[in-house]
C-alpha cells in the first residue's frame, strides 16, 4: 500500500504571534515555536499503524510551506515516515486552503497513492477543507474526522468511522484510492525511536520549489486581519493573586453558587 | 441582479436543525433581505418541507430518496448539484457541522467557487472568521461568481418571522448514482455521562492544566461547588488526563450549566459553541489575550496553577 502523509508546520503557541500594523499580516516573533500541526500526527501515526499491520506499506509526508517547514518533514522522518517531500512556498499572498490543496493534489496525481492522509483540520487557520479539497481535486471518496480505520486491502476498501456531533459514530465505506481526514484522539501519536532520529537527519528530503507563476487563479483574497472586538471582553479582575481570589470569592456568594 | 442564494437544510431528530434558520438570517445579511431557497434531502421529508416553507416562508426544496437517509458525501453532493442552476453565480450556504464542513469542499470545487468555512460575520462584504484559536479575525473576500460558505452555528440569530406567506415546495426524486463510497449506519456514543448535563456548576479544564497530576486541582475546586462536575476541552481528553465522558465541545456534550469556569482554555470554537450558553462564565488564563476572555464574564488573569491552590484556601477559610 501507498500512503500520502499531509503535515502542516504550525507555530506552537499564538501568545507569540502579532499583526503588523503596516502589512495587516500575522508577524512571528524570534521566540515563536514551530512544530508540526497536532492533527497531523493523529494522521501519521494512523499511516505508521497500517504499515505496522500491513507489511510493504510505504509512507510519504509531505509538508506545502516556507523553507522553515522542512524541520516539520524531518519530524515525520523521525516518527518513522520512509519518504520526505517538501513543496517550498513562502508567498505574501494569503494562502488559502485552495491553493495549499491544489499543489497536493498537484503532486499526487499519477503517483499512484491508495491512501491520502491528513489531519482534520490545521491548529492555525482551522478550516476544515485542505483533504476535502484534495480529493474533491482527484476525484476520490473521502471521509472526514475519522476516529477509527479498518482496512479490506484484499476489497480495496476502508471502513472509516466519522465522529460527528455529540459524540456519534457515522460509518462509512470508501472504496481505495480515498482520502481520511483524521481526528484527534484515534491513536497516540509515537515519539521518534532514536534509529528514526538517526535515519532522518541524513535523509534527503524530496525538495520541489513553487513559483509564484505556478500558483492557480486565487478563489479568495484577505481582506484584513483583526483582533477580536475588545467590547465583547468580560470584566477583569485585578489585584494581587490573594485579591482576585477574595473579590471572586465574593461574586460567588453574591450570585449564590457557594452555599 | 442579486446573486441567488440557496441554503442547505440540515435535520436534527425528523426537525429542521437549529442552524437552518441561522442561515436564513445569515442569507438575509447578506443580500438586504433576499430570503434564500431552502434545500432539503432525506427521506420521508415532506411534512418538513412543508413546515418549513410555512415557518419561514421560504421556498423549499425536498430532495428525496431512500440513499439520503443518512447522510452521505458524494450523494449529498450529486443531489444538490443537481437541484442547483447552471451557470448562474450563487451562494451556497451550510452549516459549519460534520455535513457541512465534510460537503463543502466537494462542492466548490464541482462548482468552480471559492470555499470559505466556519464564517461567524459579514463584515463591509468581506466574510468573517476567526484563526488561532479566537485569537485573530481573518476577512476574506470570495474572488469567484460562485461561493461556497459554512456558517458556524450561533453565529447568527435564528429567522423567525411572524407569520410569513409560505414559500413554494417542490418535491424531488434523487436519482441514485454510482458512488465510491457508501454510508453504513450511525452509532450513539459509548459512554455518555449525564453528571456533565444535570450539573450546575461545571469546572473545565484546558491544555494550561500543563499535566495530568494539575487535574486534581480541577477536581478539588470543583468539589466545592454543590451539584458540580468536572468538563475538560478536547485535548486535554486527547491526552488522557480525563475520560472523553468529561468533554465539552463540538464533537463532546452541550452544556448550559449556571456557573462554567473554564480553567486554563484557550477559548477555541470547537470547546466554546459547547458551553457558551452557561449562564455565568469565569475564566482563568495566564494569557491575557486569550479568546476565552471574549466569551467569559469574568476574567482572571493568572497561571491555574498557582491561583487554584490560593482560591480554594480562600474558600475553606470562608466556609470555617
Amino acid at each position: 500500500m501507498k500512503i500520502l502523509v499531509c503535515v502542516k508546520q504550525v507555530p506552537d503557541s499564538s501568545d507569540t504571534l502579532a499583526i503588523d500594523q503596516q502589512t495587516g499580516r500575522i508577524v512571528f516573533k524570534p521566540s515563536t515555536v514551530f512544530r508540526m500541526n497536532r492533527y497531523d500526527e493523529f494522521a501519521l501515526e494512523e499511516a505508521l499503524l497500517l504499515k505496522e499491520k500491513f507489511p510493504g506499506t510505504s509512507i510519504r509526508a509531505l509538508s506545502f510551506g516556507p523553507e522553515r517547514a522542512g524541520t516539520t518533514v524531518c519530524r515525520a522522518l523521525e516518527m518513522g515516515a520512509d519518504h520526505g517531500v517538501h513543496l517550498v512556498f513562502t508567498s505574501e499572498i494569503y494562502v488559502s486552503p485552495f491553493i495549499t490543496a491544489w499543489f497536493i493534489a498537484s503532486y499526487a496525481r499519477n503517483r499512484d497513492y491508495d491512501l491520502i492522509i491528513t489531519g482534520v483540520m490545521a491548529e492555525d487557520d482551522m478550516a476544515c477543507q485542505t483533504g476535502q479539497l484534495i480529493a474533491a481535486l482527484l476525484d476520490l471518496p473521502y471521509a472526514t474526522s475519522v476516529i477509527s480505520t479498518e482496512f479490506q486491502p484484499e476489497g480495496g476498501t476502508v471502513i472509516a468511522d466519522r465522529e460527528i456531533e455529540g459524540g456519534c459514530r457515522l460509518s462509512v465505506r470508501l472504496e481505495m484510492p480515498a482520502v481520511l481526514t483524521i481526528q484527534s484522539g484515534i491513536n497516540t501519536p509515537r515519539y521518534p525511536s532514536l534509529s528514526n532520529v538517526m535515519r532522518a537527519r541524513t535523509q534527503q528530503q524530496e525538495i520541489i520549489k513553487i513559483e509564484a507563476s505556478d500558483l492557480p487563479e486565487q478563489r479568495e483574497t484577505c481582506s484584513s486581519l483583526n483582533l477580536p472586538d475588545s467590547a465583547s471582553l468580560g470584566t477583569f479582575i485585578t489585584g494581587s493573586p490573594r485579591e482576585k481570589a477574595g473579590k471572586l470569592l465574593h461574586i460567588l456568594h453574591e450570585k449564590a453558587f457557594l452555599c | 441582479m442579486e446573486k441567488k442564494i440557496f441554503i442547505i437544510s440540515e435535520t436534527d431528530q425528523g426537525n429542521s436543525s437549529q442552524e437552518t434558520f441561522e442561515l436564513i438570517s445569515f442569507a438575509r445579511e447578506l443580500s438586504c433581505g433576499q430570503l434564500p431557497t431552502i434545500i432539503l434531502l432525506g427521506s420521508g421529508i415532506e411534512a418538513q418541507a412543508k413546515d418549513l416553507s410555512e415557518k419561514t416562508g421560504c421556498d423549499t426544496v425536498a430532495v428525496m430518496g431512500n440513499h439520503l437517509g443518512l447522510f452521505n458525501t458524494q450523494a449529498y453532493a450529486h443531489a444538490i448539484m443537481d437541484i442547483l442552476p447552471p451557470k448562474t453565480p450563487l451562494w451556497v450556504c451550510l452549516p459549519h457541522t460534520s455535513m457541512g464542513y465534510d460537503l463543502a469542499p466537494l462542492l466548490a470545487v464541482s462548482l468552480n467557487a471559492a470555499c470559505i468555512t466556519a464564517v461567524d460575520g459579514i463584515h463591509s462584504g468581506a466574510l468573517s472568521r476567526s484563526i488561532y484559536s479566537g485569537r485573530f479575525i481573518v476577512d476574506i473576500i470570495p474572488q469567484t461568481p460562485t461561493v461556497v460558505v459554512t456558517v458556524l452555528s450561533g453565529a447568527f440569530e435564528s429567522f423567525a418571522p411572524e407569520i410569513p406567506l409560505p414559500g413554494s415546495i417542490r418535491m424531488v426524486q434523487a436519482s441514485l448514482p454510482a458512488l465510491t463510497s457508501k454510508t453504513l449506519g450511525i452509532q450513539e456514543p459509548m459512554h455518555r455521562d449525564s453528571t456533565l448535563k444535570d450539573a450546575e456548576v461545571i469546572v473545565s479544564a484546558g491544555r494550561g492544566v500543563g499535566k495530568k497530576e494539575n487535574m486534581d486541582l480541577i477536581k478539588e475546586l470543583a468539589a466545592l461547588f454543590p451539584k458540580s462536575a468536572v468538563g475538560a476541552s478536547r485535548q486535554v481528553c486527547d491526552s488522557g488526563w480525563l475520560e472523553y465522558r468529561h468533554q465539552v465541545g463540538t464533537t463532546g456534550q452541550t452544556v448550559a450549566p449556571k456557573l462554567y469556569i473554564a480553567c486554563g482554555i484557550s477559548g477555541a470554537i470547537q470547546h466554546v459553541s459547547g458551553m457558551k450558553k452557561a449562564q455565568t462564565i469565569i475564566a482563568i488564563n495566564i494569557d491575557p489575550n486569550a479568546a476565552i476572555f471574549h466569551v467569559a464574564h469574568i476574567c482572571i488573569v493568572e497561571d491555574l496553577v498557582s491561583f487554584i491552590p490560593i482560591l480554594i484556601e480562600e474558600m475553606n477559610n470562608c466556609s470555617s
